[in-house]
């Protein structure tokens, strides 16, 4: 009976159960896994494990550990501090440097499944807590912050006592980037940083980790912001910049200073016409046949007397060697500009010295001059431009040819010629001429001296005066002595050569002038002096021609005193404003042949003032006195009158 | 980056040690008995810190060879797991305390005698690995010398304990009891695999004792200073 009830429950046990059984599928559970055991300071540690299915079935877990050199097997003594699936080894139950043995058992009612058994070593499993209290700060070093990391090892990891050693790292980045700098810390709590970027907000983190075991985790981030400082690259640059700009500065001074030279370079200038006669305004007003009208000149084909004249050319530069005298005559054209030096041959060697000789073209000059001289007396005073260009050169191939000789030898730049004195000194003559080997040609016009008409009170000397305070105006002197007129009259004067230098610094500009005329004439004391035309503010010098007749031994000192023989000026009707001078002594040239600068009394025919010349020879004699005799003496002096001077 | 510290600490330290050398002379004044303050040896202090400096350079070169030991010689699936501590190790007899509550239990002597029993009993193992790895083909350079370096070191790290036992404790020598009770055992010739576990076990377990040396004498060094606040 009783067993029948039991069959009984147990059957209905049984069938009650079965459903269940049969609905849900259970098994065993399935086979925990270790997954990691950790211990944060070497005194306690903790595994946890991963449990498999349950099976359906409320499933315990278990934890056994077998120490190494026993066999006894323990259960884990903690399971819930530290959470779920856990096992805490206390210190008590921890043992260092030993090998322990552990398992994890499920099991459920259907049974129980074991892990598989996991060595581990306390020592080899540390992983201590992030480090604790980091703090970031900059520390002010002058230009140059740095940022100071410390920090405290974690609290409960005991290096203190040297029970655990910890090494650090930690890391920086800046904001918004995604590289990490990492720094090796060893075992110092704090650590400095350089080298960062102004302005710039950073984050540190810092880890740890025992001589044996696992990094820690970073620790929480720290925030700091980098102050702003003038970094010193940046005033390198400004001083780069600077140094760059200021040398960009001397570069462009250089260049303007050089522009012209650069411009030359570049762009070279445009020649203008030269054709003679040509006339740019003319074309620029854009009638051309009055532009073409103008080129016929009238005496096309050139005659034998406008040869001369077509073989001048504006500039020339004439180099008057000290043995030459050149005489200077007239230049015919207006718009040429030549000079013509004419030679006086002086046979008189008396007070000369090596300034004076003789030159080829004296002879040759002299023909031409005699002829002119009569005519250029008259004329010469007053004559104008025109005129003065209008004087024949018979002698113009000689006088071309001299120039022409004396043009190689003149030097460049300017020359300063001036008149030989004419009249009453031969040697008077002679010096100048030797003095000042280079004949400038004017550029415009030269003033043709003429020799003196034997008698002829006038003789004028032009002479240019100041021409470097007048700048370097052109002119012409031409000093013309005719020997053979004067001969008789001017005996006295021994040979007088008319020496004309121009003391214009005349530059050259290359174009050669076919000389004027160049009549070397023998000087004679008293003689005039045709004045050619002078450019407004060129000082003639006019000497005046002495009452020859009886001076011809003393004429020379005739000299003495004053001298017409410069030219204020020419006034628009072409009347020479003479000046007088006072001319001292005559008689020295040798002086002036080594003068290059003042004691110029001694030379008259350095009544030029020559500026810029070089000196050449005794080209500039006597120049501060006639200086002051040319102020002194200033007016209108007509030629005429002149002559009516013969004491002077 | 760690292995890269520990490398660069050991060639440092390789190339340091005839420093070491010359610095352990000094220490040892053993002959004079009764004149410990005649010897011109450092103070105490000193002492203890170069006897640790020697420890944590044991340690890591310990450390280095045995990495190098295992990448060379032992196939993977017998390696050690990294958890692991090591095989069987020779001085698993020796008493020694194993946790910290333990050390903090037994006092300064015993603590250093401890070491002393460390060292000494590591010593002849370590002369044996030398000639063992001497007959391997192909072992690398950089590890026989780091097994020499360490087995050297080992020799002063000894004298300075001694040196220490003295000055601390006031005691004689006892310095060579340990090592002659024959923890080793010189085998026969074993197979080539033996071999080389043997030799794999010996340096793993002397990497673990070199720890605990380390350990030792740093809990020592803050027993000294502050005897309250340590372990």
């Amino acid at each position: 009976m009783m067993k029948k009830v039991v069959a009984a429950v147990l059957l209905f046990l049984l069938l009650f159960f079965t459903p269940h059984a049969k609905a849900t599928r259970y098994s065993p559970p399935g086979k925990p896994t270790l997954t990691r055991c950790r211990s944060p300071e070497k005194e306690t540690f903790t595994c946890w494990w991963e449990p498999g299915s349950d099976g359906g079935l409320p499933t315990t877990y278990a934890l056994y550990y077998r120490k190494e050199n026993s066999d006894a097997v323990y259960e884990c003594p903690d399971y819930h501090t530290a959470g779920e699936n856990s096992c805490f080894f206390n210190k008590n139950d921890t043992s260092i440097w030993v090998n322990y043995n552990i398992t994890v058992v499920a099991t459920n009612t259907l049974g129980s499944t074991f892990s598989d058994p996991v060595d581990i070593d306390v020592v080899y499993i540390v992983k201590p807590n992030p480090p604790e209290k980091v703090t970031v700060a900059v520390m002010e070093d002058k230009d140059w912050p740095f940022l100071r990391v410390s920090w405290e090892s974690p609290h409960k990891a005991d290096t203190r006592s040297g029970w655990i050693t910890l090494i650090y790292e930690l890391r920086i980045k800046l904001e918004g980037e995604d590289e990490w700098e990492m720094h090796l810390a060893g075992q110092q709590k704090t650590f400095n940083i350089f080298s960062l970027r102004s302005g710039g907000t950073y984050h540190v983190q810092v880890r740890c980790k025992p001589d044996h075991g696992f990094w820690s985790e970073w620790s929480s981030t720290s925030y700091i912001k980098f102050p702003d400082y003038f970094h010193r690259e940046k005033s390198m640059w400004i001083l780069i910049t600077v140094f760059s700009a200021f040398i960009f500065l001397i570069l462009i001074w250089l260049l303007h200073m050089n522009t012209h030279s650069l411009k030359h370079c570049i762009l070279p200038p445009v020649p203008g016409p030269k054709i003679k006669g040509f006339d740019k305004q003319l074309l620029k007003n854009g009638k051309s046949e009055e532009v073409f009208s103008a080129l016929v000149v009238s005496d096309f084909p050139p005659t034998t007397s406008s040869n001369y004249e077509d073989l001048l050319v504006e500039y020339l530069e004439v180099y008057v060697p000290e043995e030459q005298e050149l005489m200077l005559e007239e230049n015919k054209d207006l718009h040429d500009s030549f000079l013509k030096s004419e030679v006086s041959t002086s046979d008189n060697d008396s007070g000369r010295g090596s300034c004076d000789s003789h030159t080829l073209l004296i002879d040759k000059c002299g023909e031409a001059k005699e002829e002119e001289r009569q005519t250029d007396q008259e004329e010469s005073p007053t004559e104008t431009e025109t005129q003065r260009h209008q004087k024949d050169w018979d002698e113009d191939p000689l006088t071309y040819a001299h120039e022409d000789m004396v043009s190689p030898d003149m030097s460049s730049g300017r020359v300063k010629t001036w008149p030989s004195v004419f009249s009453p000194l031969p040697q008077y003559s002679l010096s100048p001429l030797d003095q000042t080997r280079s004949l400038v040609m004017a550029k415009q016009h030269c003033l043709s001296d003429i020799l003196f008409p034997p008698g002829s009170s006038s003789s004028y000397l032009t002479q240019p005066s100041t021409k470097e305070a007048l700048g370097p105006s052109y002119r012409d002197f031409c000093l013309s002595n005719k020997p053979p007129h004067s001969l008789p009259v001017p005996q006295m004067q021994a040979r007088k050569q008319l020496q004309s230098h121009s003391d214009v610094n005349i530059s050259s500009i290359g174009r050669k002038q076919a000389p004027v005329g160049q009549q070397s004439s023998a000087l004679q004391p008293t003689e005039y002096v045709e004045v050619q035309r002078v450019n407004e503010e060129d000082m003639v010098l006019l000497q005046p021609v002495m009452s020859d007749h009886g001076c011809v031994e003393g004429c020379p000192q005739t000299h003495q005193g004053e001298n017409y023989s410069k030219v204020k000026g020419v006034t628009s009707d072409n009347m020479l404003l003479l000046q007088r001078e006072v001319i001292e002594e005559e008689m020295d040239r040798f002086p002036c042949e080594d003068l290059e600068t003042s004691g110029a009394e001694r030379c008259y025919t350095s009544s030029i003032i020559t500026t810029t010349q070089k000196p050449t020879g005794c080209n500039h004699t006597a120049t501060p006195v006639l200086g002051e005799m040319a102020l002194a003496a200033s007016g209108y002096v007509d030629t005429a009158t002149m002559s009516a001077l013969p004491t002077y | 980056m760690h292995m890269m510290t520990v490398k660069q600490r050991g060639v440092w330290a390789v190339l340091l040690w005839p420093c070491l050398l010359t610095m352990s002379v000094p220490l040892d004044c053993k002959e004079e008995q009764g004149s410990l303050s005649r010897c011109l040896s450092i103070s105490q202090e000193k002492l203890l810190d170069r006897v640790i400096q020697h420890a944590e350079l044991i340690y890591r070169v310990s450390e280095e060879s045995c990495t190098l030991f295992e990448e060379m010689f032992i196939p993977f699936p017998l390696r050690l797991q990294r958890n692991q501590a090591s095989y069987t190790c020779i001085t698993k007899a020796l008493p020694l305390p194993s946790s910290k509550s333990e050390i903090q239990q037994i006092s300064d002597k015993w603590l250093l005698h401890s070491v002393l029993m460390l060292v000494q009993s590591w010593i002849e193992p370590l002369v044996y690995l030398q000639t063992t790895l001497d007959r391997y083909d192909d072992a690398p350079d950089l590890l026989l010398n780091k097994t020499k370096w360490v087995s050297d070191k080992l020799i002063s790290l000894e004298q300075g304990v001694v040196v220490l036992i003295k000055k601390m404790l006031d005691e004689g020598a006892l310095t060579t009891t340990y090592s002659e009770q024959g923890l080793f055992q010189y085998d026969v010739q074993p197979e080539m695999l033996e071999s080389v576990m043997r030799d794999y076990t010996l340096l793993t377990c002397f990497k673990k004792d070199a720890h605990k040396m380390e350990t030792f004498l740093k809990l020592l060094k803050c027993r000294q200073t502050d005897k309250y606040n340590c372990a």
